[in-house]
């Protein structure tokens, strides 16, 4: 199938089968190599993505479900090819330890934040339910999406 | 605190940003030109002969360029463990056996033009087997005999017996015995087993490009196993998304390099989930039986300790890892005698190997749930017992004569009921439990204690270079291993501070065994302690070398010239890195370099007490945590907020291991393999952790540090158990305490004793 879509903003238009995970598409065919495979079953989240702003699997995702779909990701996040806020708050915080599912982890937690400026911790913490962690007890990372939040309330 | 400038704070870890944005590339990220992809097929039988391969189907698809099998590749035997060139080790395994050993085990690999032509080809590969029995249990090993014949050498490796001590008069003492059991379980490393190998046909160089723990390990199996010349056979540590010891072990590797060499192009291989749960190593299932002797004030005069370490399909580590679970008791107890048997079994199940603590978090297992018995059985506090049995201050290990140094077990007990409210939480739990029937609270405590370094069981010494470049910034050329955890980031704050310079002028890479001097490899707790020292070292060698040039620069005697502030003073002349760099570089024709050697020669003790405050749900079995301290004797903390997270990361890992986490057989053989049923701590689901330090200069390490990555796994499962137990009145020892056990146990009437 002809597939027209917009990945971080940029219109994009390709050939591929229609069962094509998303995940195969932003890897393989756009060199978007941010979104990670970690189970390929919908159990990790490290392949969250956004989909018109919100958080999505890409290993769940097929071609047919993505035309004239607004896709976000890890990349799409920076900002002058610099980390945006809350890719420097999960920095600054000491949230990024090995780092594979930390992409997934702070697309999660954009989408959370895409809802609700004003999270609460156990907003959060379920907003992160999908994403899994082996290296830290999740302590940073919620601190990072509340510092996140505090300095969007505050401008 | 302390007046250094970088030690002990928090600094985020060199390559967070690469890792934040996505643009760093992990092997299974990394593209080389001409590369081709490789997929796995792995045996679902537990145990049988290959009769036959046929291929035709998956070679005439599109883009499948070969299919590598038993019947086509080389049948020399390897080692995975294999760590260091003439380790004494029994080679069981091949790249494709003719008679697999378990569901998992490797039978083919398609290599073709793209990731996807490489999957679809896998179901048209038709392989007939020849079923054998089978036994996914030591215990029924042992007793059936089952596979007596799987090996050469049949499938139980007894090791050798340990005596420590003289039998003392046990006059007046009570004898208990206890057991406990862990399930298999596995690292779920987020990052699955990837790598890339390349040959060039025309040099015979050969190299890969992988998340390992030992680029010299790997470099001479793989070397070994496919006769290259070692100097042709290179290996380069790429980022690695997490190992917890899964790393240290070669699975992807000698498949990619197969691939590479018949095809002469660089190949991939990136394991599925399904794969780096049934196909690379997992924790052992682990049986303990634990007998002493005690006397009425609570001193443990007796020990004796079994255990059954399930290897799994090969033997790989695991009866070194047996052997070395003995030698963990002595790290935080004392005691007049021990004894200490245990075997490895070959079963047919996923490989056992390399785990986070290499054996101790089972042993205290074993030990912790021994002790809060015995402290029941004579009307003890819990913590009170254990401070009638540790190490203290100057004593040395029983074991190997070795002094532990300050270790200071007795602090983190003491400190650490203090801060957690211990006797508080205590009581009120008791008070809680009278009032309600539904929920229940305990409380428990778990204590462990690791080492720092191979020394003094085998060699342990390493190397670093360090140059100035002509700006004054420091190049670092050391084999490290970051797992993830920040030690590239610990080493430059470790270098700066001692030359007094910013950390990001100081560049410090990782393994590449081309490039970087030897090491054995980033685990054994010692990349901090040994490593960490050397640097350190290294950067004394380094000033004593900026000292010397900007002496004869200035035309002063080097007694005058002294590093500050990262410049170079003379009588009141300020030089900088830059100048002695120059200097040297166009008047003495020099770089300014210095390389500095170590070998190993203490091991000061490690230990770490934790507590654990549980609610158990009686109706659905289901444990939540609700207060934790971790409380770790650490000599001195580099990088403090990645330690604390680092820490809070194996107690999540350890809860997982206490409650949930458990690979087990169905009917057929194959082992749990998807996350779906393999549950970890998710953010929910974590308990928050509140972490604190000893921290008193250690002898030995850089800046009085001591090891904490493994330890910290150690006391986590002992704690939550014992909590679990004191809300239940129970003796559960068989882990994970799944809801479905405790509800058991419940059902039963509760009688676990």
């Amino acid at each position: 199938m002809k597939l027209n879509f917009t990945v971080n903003g940029a219109p994009r238009s390709l050939e591929t089968p229609p069962d094509q995970r998303l995940l195969d598409i932003l890897r393989n065919e756009l060199d978007l190599t941010g979104c990670k495979e970690g189970c390929g079953e919908g159990e990790c989240g490290a392949c969250t993505v956004l989909l018109d702003d919100k958080a999505v699997l890409a290993c769940l995702t097929v071609a047919a479900q993505l035309e004239g779909a607004q896709i976000t990701t890890i990349e799409g996040l920076t900002e002058n090819g610099k980390p945006g806020a809350l890719q420097a708050a999960f920095v600054e915080e000491g949230a990024v330890q090995c780092g594979y599912c930390i992409p997934g982890m702070v697309l999660s937690a954009k989408a959370l934040l895409n809802e609700t400026s004003d999270p609460t911790e156990d907003d959060i913490r379920r907003a992160l339910a999908g994403n899994l962690c082996r290296c830290s007890g999740y302590t940073q990372i919620i601190r990072a999406v509340k510092r996140t939040a505090k300095e969007m309330g505050a401008e | 605190m302390s007046d250094y400038k970088y030690i002990g704070r928090s600094v985020p870890i060199h390559d967070a940003q690469g890792k934040v944005t996505g643009s760093l590339r992990y092997a299974g990220d990394m593209v080389l030109p001409g590369m081709l992809h490789l997929a796995l097929l792995t045996c679902d039988i537990p145990h049988g002969i290959v009769k036959s391969i046929r291929t035709e189907r998956a070679l005439a698809l599109d883009g499948v360029v070969d299919v590598l099998h038993c019947f086509n590749t080389t049948k020399e035997r390897f080692n995975r463990y294999r760590n260091i060139h003439g380790q004494k080790l029994i080679n069981q395994e091949e790249i494709f056996p003719e008679r697999v050993r378990f569901v998992g085990d490797r039978v083919a690999c398609v290599i073709a033009e793209t990731p996807q032509a490489a999957r679809a080809a896998l179901p048209l590969i038709e392989v007939e087997y020849e079923r054998l029995p089978y036994a996914t249990d030591a215990k029924t090993v042992i007793e059936s005999g089952v596979l007596d014949d799987m090996f050469e050498d049949g499938a139980v490796y007894p090791a050798p017996e340990l005596i420590n001590g003289e039998q003392p008069d046990l006059t007046g003492t009570t004898i208990t015995q206890t057991q406990a059991h862990f399930d298999r379980q596995s690292h779920v490393t987020m990052e699955p087993q990837a790598c890339i190998a390349d040959y060039d046909p025309l040099t015979g160089q050969a190299t890969v490009y992988s998340p390992n723990q030992s680029v010299n390990g790997l470099r001479t199996v793989l070397a070994d196993l496919f006769d290259l010349p070692y100097h042709k056979m290179r290996v380069v540590k790429t980022t690695m998304g997490g190992s917890f010891g899964s790393k240290q072990e070669w699975m992807a590797e000698p498949v990619a390099l197969a691939a590479a060499l018949h095809t002469g192009r660089p190949v991939k291989i990136v394991f599925t989930r399904e794969q780096a749960m049934l196909s690379t190593i997992t924790r052992a299932a682990f049986d303990g039986k634990m007998t002493t002797h005690v006397t009425p004030e609570g001193k443990v005069l007796s020990v004796d300790i079994e255990t059954v370490i399930d290897a799994g399909a090969y033997l790989s580590n695991s009866l070194d890892y047996c052997i070395v679970v003995s030698s963990k008791i002595f790290r935080c107890y004392t005691f007049p005698y021990v004894r200490y048997n245990g075997k490895a079994v070959c079963t047919n199940s996923p490989v056992s190997g390399a785990f986070r603590s290499w054996g101790t978090a089972e042993l205290y297992l074993l030990v912790e749930h021994h002790f809060n018995e015995l402290a029941r059985k004579l009307g003890m506090d819990a913590t009170d017992f254990r401070l009638k049995n540790i190490v203290k201050l100057g004593d040395v290990d029983k074991k190997t004569g070795v002094s532990l140094g300050d270790v200071r077990i007795g602090d983190c007990i003491k400190q650490g009921r203090e801060k957690f409210g211990w006797f508080a939480k205590r009581q009120a739990a008791e008070a809680f439990n009278a009032q309600n029937g539904r929920f229940l609270r305990g409380v428990g405590i778990g204590c462990g204690g690791h080492g720092n370094t191979y020394f003094p069981r085998r060699e342990d010494f390493g190397a670093a270079q360090m140059r100035v470049s002509e700006d004054g910034t420091v190049l670092v050329n050391i084999s490290l291993h970051d797992h993830g955890c920040g030690t590239v980031t610990a080493f430059q704050m470790m270098i700066a501070e001692t030359l007094t310079i910013p950390i990001d002028q100081v560049a410090v890479g990782e393994a590449d065994s081309s490039v970087t001097p030897f090491d054995l490899g980033c685990f054994a707790s010692r990349t901090t302690y040994v490593l960490g020292r050397i640097a350190v070292d290294c950067a004394e060698k380094l000033k004593d070398l900026l000292v010397a040039t900007i002496a004869k620069a200035d035309g002063s005697e080097p007694e005058a010239v002294k590093i500050q502030g990262g410049q170079i003073l003379a009588g009141d002349k300020h030089y900088s890195f830059a100048d002695a760099a120059q200097y040297a570089l166009h008047t003495l024709q020099q770089e300014l370099t210095v390389m500095h050697q170590f070998v190993a020669d203490s091991n000061p003790g490690v230990t770490g007490a934790h507590f654990a405050h549980v609610e158990v749900d009686t109706k659905t079995g289901m444990v939540a945590v609700l207060d934790y301290l971790a409380m770790h004797d650490i000599g001195k903390v580099i990088n403090r907020e990645i330690t604390v997270a680092q820490i809070q990361g194996a107690v999540a890992m350890g809860t997982g291991c206490a409650l949930t986490e458990r690979m087990t057989p169905n009917k057929n053989g194959r082992f749990t393999s998807s996350l779906k049923d393999y549950h970890l701590r998710n953010c929910p689901e974590a308990p928050d952790v509140e972490v604190e330090f000893v921290e008193a200069d250690s002898i030995g390490g850089p800046f009085g540090a001591k090891s904490i990555g493994e330890l910290s796994l150690v006391p986590v499962a002992p704690a939550i158990m014992g909590a679990v137990n004191d809300a239940l009145d129970a003796s559960l020892s068989y882990l994970p305490l799944t809801p479905d056990r405790i509800l058991k146990h419940l059902a039963n009437g509760g009688e676990s004793r």
